[in-house]
């Protein structure tokens, strides 16, 4: 199978105020179509960085370094000029930011925000638009959808903010959704009730899915492949099988043996 | 235990008024919610998403009004407080937000925004001061260098780790921290949950910590309690209430847990795929 998203040799250089900082420092890997991908490593480890480059949204301090390459559904995005980079952002890659409060128009209601994104998809009817918003922002376990979606991002809780931008992603029906822990401000239930709506989209759309997070039990529940990153490096790719029962770097090791479990009780007989 | 409760929330109510151009909307995000924590003790709050968990935090840190109710910490009575006395507290109750990244002054260097406590209680300056931010740092498993950085150059954890150097600062004996561990890795994570554990043995340092994963929550807490529409439904020692959950919805949270082993049935993946077979599974079947 031909992959949709490569990355080859991604080196991610911010100008700090004192000394450059290499991000990500030659960081190859593919994603095949309706593949779920983890992405998962050392906080400041470069995941983010990786992610931006990926839809063109690395700030002006950053710069991408000569040789690196990142190919998009047969399209060599670092070569894209910005209005189809925008194009394509809406359309073909969604992405779900990891701080979904400085990520969404604090001054537009949360339900037009989503409306957008089912007329970026081509609904034509702004009515329309609005009732599939309300309706995907329900799916997503926002309660009272319809009276929520008037609502400003600042009047909701972190964990509904979050919902909101899953709701913009899930609408885009892109080929793949680049997701920046996703669920960090989610209770377990609403959070089984979003990676099953994902996954379910996958099935449906074939959307591939990057799942940068830090929760392993995430992993382990909806991915199939594993990348971690260590201090701008790919330190290792293996199926999320492997990952938890043959690790092979010494870091991954580290990280299954300082996941948090949940004991419980036994049950009787 | 009411006599040795370093804090005491009571009947707490909190409402949330918006003002819209048409229509004044309210929200009742918190309703009669009490609690105690005694010097020393972690209370974790767990519970749904936008159950109230931050705004009865908020309410409680007096950061925003409440509709009803009483908090005393260490015996004062916090909402009567007159500004001044006010001020003094605030030293003694510290708070890691939810949202790192609004709660730090994307105006200020990382040394600045560490050092802000240390400098407005006048508890060290200079090279003092330094040392204790350096220290803070590396505690919470950032380079010291980082000091010269501002917000919007740090990363999602970065950002959270400096939000909680800044609150354990100023040494306060009650701190308040809001998914203030979410945004890290397990190793970081359990880095940072054990130097809270030290301070809560060295120094009886008390902690409402508010969180979704429930194997933090477990590991990290003494006490529970479990919110759901502005209530608490069930509240107890941890053990007790993780082991034998009482109400339907404690049950349901434990049950939503994440498997911690791809292979484990349970695990969504497996789940999704057995769903869209069955058409082939009864054919094959007849
Ligand atoms: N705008 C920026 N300017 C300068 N340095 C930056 C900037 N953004 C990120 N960095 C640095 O780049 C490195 C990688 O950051 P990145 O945000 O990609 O980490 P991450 O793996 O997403 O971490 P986390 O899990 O904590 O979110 C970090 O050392 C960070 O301090
Ligand atoms: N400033 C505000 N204006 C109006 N409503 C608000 C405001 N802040 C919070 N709310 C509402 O109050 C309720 C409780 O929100 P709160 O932030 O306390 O929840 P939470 O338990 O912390 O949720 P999460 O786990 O998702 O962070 C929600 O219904 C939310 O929409
Ligand atoms: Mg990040
Ligand atoms: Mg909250």
């Amino acid at each position: 199978m031909t992959a949709l998203l490569e990355v080859e040799n991604l080196r991610v250089t911010y100008a700090g105020a004192q000394r450059d900082v290499a991000a990500v420092a030659g960081v190859s890997f593919a994603v095949a179509p309706g593949e779920v991908v983890a992405l998962v490593g050392e906080s400041g480890s470069g995941k983010t960085a990786t992610a931006l480059a990926i839809i063109g949204l690395l700030g002006e301090s950053a710069r991408i370094e000569p040789g690196s390459a990142i190919r998009f559904e047969g399209r060599d995005l670092l070569r894209l000029g910005e209005p189809e980079f925008r194009d394509l952002r809406g359309r073909r890659i969604a992405m779900v930011f990891q701080d979904a409060g400085a990520a969404l128009n604090p001054v537009m209601r949360v339900g037009e925000q989503v409306a957008e994104a089912a007329l970026v998809h081509g609904e034509r009817d702004k009515a329309r638009a609005r009732a599939m918003a309300v309706a995907m922002l329900d799916r997503v376990g926002l309660p009272d959808a319809a009276r929520q979606a008037r609502a400003y991002p600042h009047e909701l809780s972190g964990g509904m903010k979050q919902r909101v931008m899953l709701a913009i992603a899930l609408l885009l029906k892109p080929s793949l959704v680049i997701a920046d822990e996703p669920t960090s401000a989610l209770d377990v239930t609403v959070q089984r009730q979003v990676l099953s709506l994902l996954l379910e989209l996958q099935r449906e759309s074939g959307t591939a899915v990057l799942m940068i997070t830090h929760d392993l039990g995430v992993v382990a529940e909806t991915c199939s492949r594993a990348l971690v990153m260590r201090r701008g490096e790919l330190v290792e790719s293996a199926t999320v099988d492997d990952l938890f029962h043959a690790p092979r770097h010494a870091y991954t090791r580290e990280l299954l043996a300082a996941m948090p479990r949940l004991a419980r009780p036994v049950p009787p007989g | 235990m009411t006599g040795s409760a370093l804090v005491a929330v009571r009947g707490l109510r909190v409402v949330h008024r918006s003002a819209g151009l048409f229509a004044r909307s309210a929200v009742t995000a918190v309703e009669d919610v009490s609690f105690e924590i005694a010097r020393g003790e972690t209370l974790a709050l767990v519970g749904e998403s936008g159950c109230g968990k931050t705004s009865a935090a908020r309410a409680l840190l007096r950061l925003i009004p409440c509709d009803a109710g009483s908090v005393t910490f260490d015996g004062t009575d916090v909402l009567a407080l007159a500004p001044e006395p006010m001020r003094r507290l605030r030293k003694r109750m510290q708070v890691v937000f939810q949202d790192p990244y609004s709660s730090l002054n994307p105006r200020h260097r990382v040394g600045t925004i560490v050092a802000e406590g240390l400098v407005v209680h006048r508890l060290a300056s200079g090279a003092a001061a330094q040392a204790r931010v350096a220290s803070l740092l590396k505690e919470v498993g950032l380079d010291p260098a980082d000091t010269a950085k501002y917000p919007h150059e740090l990363s999602g954890g970065q950002r959270q780790r400096v939000a909680i150097a800044r609150a354990l600062a100023v040494d306060p004996e009650f701190i308040v921290l809001d998914e203030a561990v979410s945004a890290l890795d397990v190793t970081t994570q359990a880095q940072v949950l054990a130097l809270l554990e030290h301070l809560r043995d060295a120094r009886r340092l008390t902690c409402l910590f508010i969180a979704h994963n429930l194997a933090v929550v477990q590991r990290i807490a003494t006490q529970v309690a479990v919110m759901q529409r502005g209530r608490i439904v069930e509240a107890g020692p941890i053990a007790q209430v993780f082991d034998s959950p009482r109400h339907e919805y404690t049950r349901t949270l434990l049950d939503a847990v994440p498997v911690s082993d791809p292979r484990d049935p349970r695990a969504l993946r497996g789940q999704q795929a057995e769903r869209a077979q069955p058409a082939v599974g009864v054919a094959n079947r007849q």
